[in-house]
């Protein structure tokens, strides 16, 4: 039997530990609190990459600190921002987009914003400033084309014939983002009901759906170890090409593709999370996104085009010629419609 | 004493509760009740109506199964080899069995493909294509759950009383029914420990699956994520997870019980080990070896071999500041998280001393995948987004099972009568647990704290949805490099997969210590 002594003994050793172990992890739970300077929270998708001195001159010339938060693919971000809608993550957004601009809107996360400043070459849509755009389309594999001698197609209908089997891959407009833009793009092209039967026959011919543009192009692309030589990515790619080759090299091993109905224009911008706070600070970031020296950076760091005019374009980006025409459908259409469009396209493609 | 034994169980069940099941439970009310239930499911069944949810969750069950079933075949022989012979290098495979555990799901996944992915290694000289084939995904699962039930033979093996064994063979029965009624009945229990174990960790795996699987053979964990993050359908996604714990968590419980009642104290003559003599020996030990490195040593091999040939220029990437920084955060955040993991680990497992409830607890973090757990967290707690406490405490409570489970089963063959004389001479049980206990169990401890080491290193789900850039970590820096297009890119995720990996086994190496001498009971 234990002495009552050594039970209080072993009983205070126990709330001893217990304290000592709560005290530890309060002390750890409340640091940021401590450390807090109010920073401006910005909620970014995993392809935002700005240079690091780029963003601590913006810190140090506007005395406003950046908290930065990436939150996986663009698709993720918004249903981030949804789902944590009653108390906001952030207090402004980037990334989003004229494909998901109005599911953001009809879900209310975003707040006005005015900003009349600089000439726009595109827009996103309401409540959203513009940044910066590219093109999602067909890339393909130079070498691979060579080498089997076939012509490359010279519409999405040509790749919808048996020479053209088992050549392309796509990544799932449900959990990407440019595998989504490429869908409407091909709606916008064709018309849905052709896009659809068009899809359904791609399925026949050996067309390859994978989760995400990683996969897609790291993968499956022939120019990365993969058996595909046709990938659906973006007019900047050939470009990153050249830039991340690792000998130096004149000419991209990769080339756009634009098809009628098989080009989307994506515009990305910045915006206010509705609830969030340091409006101040936010209309600062947003002028500097704008700026000059971002939007000659972004070129080579996210592999977009500059929105603002006259921004002399990055030399490596001779190598991503932008396409002369581009398929679109109103940003109401898109989200009316794009759930439907994505759950049919996993019908007709997948199941 | 029951008192006792809860008051030493809060900790780690307020931590349980407030980073793991309140956040699930978070997600499924979002689900349920919240206002983005637009299409609740009208019962808990309509996931089995369902012919697409129907096959994702068969082939969650068949795929763990099947993993099961092929490691148990391959991985039985290899460790009676292991267990019965003696030849040069025994000791050394032995070791090399615990790689797998420290490789990161996404190195591993990586070497996978690099030997059976197009252009592949095997793919290129057997001219096979295994992309979209459930072969890849299997052949994951094997490389990293071979080894758990190699290792659990070996030491079922060795537990296996010689005596016994002699008998039966001088009343005249032959090796192979000797091996079938008198060793096989004793290691049973420890095999279907091992078997429960990787049915766990095949059935709720999200790495490998999500990677590996494809879009058709990817499991429930990966639909889950999908429907959350992608498609922000929480209602059949946590209607999905409901069912993913109730099928996991009877597993869990079947593992508690068996391994509690597999905790013998009692101590075996072993049967001594032979040199192999006839060539069948030799072709024994050579088959063995064979399997293990096939399916353990190949996707390492390979990777190593690529890295090796990306040239000079991709590996001074690895001095580069950008690498730098992220090692330094590698280092610390799982120093950090060692620590916090430890002390939830010790207190689990002394207070699951006494309950299989809280044994089977320990499993929670295998049981619910970690990206639900970390939509639940953001969801639950968006104050502290991209708060680096939040994220560390995420990585303990994801890494510590492995101290708790490692632990509660050494302090199981802990013989009683040892503690008690030392308290019946009056030392406090504080003491008892210092003086006694814990070196005992000490060799044990460092192993589970080694396994966690290699966890927070290697995680990589957390990190992706709840961390900052400026706290990048290696794992997050190879999925980045992996994202960028060029050649150099894909050279560059390898060389850093090669550093990871080196660094896990380091730290490994570290806590685990020397090995201490061959079998404790000779």
């Amino acid at each position: 039997m234990r002495s009552p002594l050594a039970h209080r003994k072993a009983h205070m050793l126990h709330r001893r530990s217990f304290t000592l172990a709560a005290t530890a992890l309060a002390a750890l739970v409340s640091l940021p609190a401590l450390a807090q300077d109010t920073p401006l929270r910005v909620l970014v998708h995993s392809s935002f990459s700005l240079p690091k001195p780029l963003l601590a001159q913006f810190e140090a010339e506007s005395g406003v600190k950046l908290s930065i938060i990436k939150a996986g693919d663009a698709g993720e971000m918004l249903n981030k921002l949804i789902l944590t809608r009653a108390q906001p993550i952030a207090d402004v957004v980037f990334g989003l987009d004229n494909a998901s601009v109005a599911k953001a809107q009809a879900n209310k996360v975003l707040e006005p914003v005015a900003y009349t400043q600089g000439s726009a070459i595109a827009q996103v849509g309401t409540n959203v400033v513009p940044v910066d755009y590219g093109f999602v389309n067909l890339n393909f594999d130079k070498a691979a084309f060579a080498k089997s001698g076939l012509p490359l197609p010279k519409s999405l209908e040509d790749l919808a014939q048996p020479a053209y089997r088992n050549l392309l891959v796509v990544p799932n407009p449900a959990t990407s983002s440019p595998g989504y833009a490429f869908l409407l793009a091909t709606i916008a092209g064709m018309g849905e009901e052709k896009a659809f039967d068009w899809w359904a026959r791609m399925r026949g011919n050996g067309v390859k759906a994978v989760k995400g543009w990683t996969e897609a192009y790291y993968t499956e692309f022939s120019r990365n170890g993969g058996t595909r030589p046709l990938v659906v990515s973006y007019a900047s790619s050939p470009a990153a090409e050249v830039f991340y080759s690792k000998e130096k090299i004149s000419e991209s091993p990769t080339g756009n593709l634009f098809l009628k109905g098989g080009v989307f224009r994506q515009v990305e911008g910045v915006a206010l999370v509705a609830g969030g706070g340091q409006r101040e600070a936010a209309g600062k970031f947003i002028r500097f996104l704008r700026s000059g020296g971002v939007q000659e950076a972004l070129q080579t760091s996210m592999w977009m085009y500059p929105v603002e005019a006259h921004t002399p374009l990055a030399e490596v980006m001779k190598h991503a010629v932008e396409p002369s025409a581009f398929d679109s459908l109103p940003a109401e259409t898109i989200a009316d419609k794009g759930t439907g469009w994505v759950a049919r396209w996993t019908q007709v493609v997948l199941k | 004493m029951p008192s006792r034994r809860w008051l030493l169980a809060l900790v780690p069940l307020l931590a349980l509760a407030v980073l793991l099941v309140a956040p699930v439970l978070r997600l499924a009310g979002e689900g349920w009740w919240g206002d983005l239930a637009t299409q609740a499911p009208s019962s808990p069944w309509a996931l089995w109506t369902d012919p697409y949810l129907r096959w994702r969750v068969l082939w969650s069950v068949l795929q763990a199964g099947a993993t099961c079933m092929a490691a148990l075949l391959l991985g039985l022989p290899v460790a009676w080899v292991l267990a019965r012979w003696e030849f040069a290098g025994r000791s050394l495979v032995l070791r090399l069995l615990m790689l797998p555990f420290v490789v990161p799901t996404l190195v591993a996944a990586l070497g996978v493909l690099a030997l059976w992915g197009p252009r592949g290694v095997f793919s290129g000289w057997l001219d096979v294509n295994l992309q979209d084939t459930p072969w890849l995904l299997l052949y994951g699962n094997l490389f990293f759950n071979l080894c758990v039930v190699v290792r659990a033979g070996v030491d079922a093996l060795e537990h296996v009383s010689a005596p016994r064994v002699a008998a039966a063979r001088t009343l005249g029965a032959t090796p192979w029914r000797a091996f079938w009624r008198v060793e096989w009945p004793a290691i049973l229990p420890w095999l279907a420990s091992s078997l429960c174990l990787v049915f766990l960790y095949c059935f709720a795996g999200f790495g490998l699956a999500l990677v590996l699987g494809g879009q058709r053979y990817a499991t429930v964990e990966v639909e889950i994520y999908t429907l959350v993050a992608h498609e922000l359908q929480l209602a059949p996604a946590s209607l999905l997870a409901l069912w993913m714990l109730l099928l996991t968590g009877a597993v869990a419980w079947a593992y508690a019980l068996i391994e509690k009642r597999l905790a013998t104290p009692t101590r075996v003559q072993p049967i001594a080990r032979q040199r192999p003599s006839r060539p069948a020996h030799c072709l024994g030990v050579a088959a063995a070896l064979g399997v293990l490195a096939f399916f353990c040593a190949a996707p390492l091999v390979a990777i190593v071999w690529r890295a090796a040939h990306a040239g000079w220029d991709t590996w001074a990437l690895v001095a580069d500041e950008e690498t730098l920084a992220a090692l330094w955060n590698t280092l610390r955040f799982s120093a950090t998280a060692l620590l916090l993991a430890t002390v939830l680990g010790v207190l689990h497992a002394l207070a699951a001393q006494s309950s299989v409830a809280m044994r089977a607890a320990a499993f929670l973090p295998f049981v619910v995948s970690p990206i639900t757990v970390a939509f639940g967290l953001l969801l639950l707690y968006p104050q502290w987004t991209a708060s680096l406490p939040l994220l560390l405490c995420a990585y303990a409570v994801l890494a510590y099972p492995f101290v708790a489970k490692s632990l509660a089963s050494a302090l199981d063959s802990v013989p009683e009568h040892l503690p008690q004389a030392a308290r019946s001479l009056g030392a406090s049980p504080w003491r008892v647990f210092w003086r006694v206990t814990l070196p005992m169990v000490a060799p044990a401890l460092r192993r589970g704290m080694a396994f966690a080491a290699a966890t927070a290193l290697g995680e990589f789900a957390v990190t992706l949805f709840l961390s900052r850039p400026e706290w990048a970590t290696l794992t997050t820096l190879i999925y980045q490099r992996l994202g960028r297009p060029g050649a150099a890119n894909g050279d560059a995720a390898l060389v850093l997969a090669c550093v990871l990996m080196a660094l896990a086994l380091a730290a490994f190496a570290l806590i685990e210590g020397p090995r201490r001498t061959e079998s404790p009971h000779a």
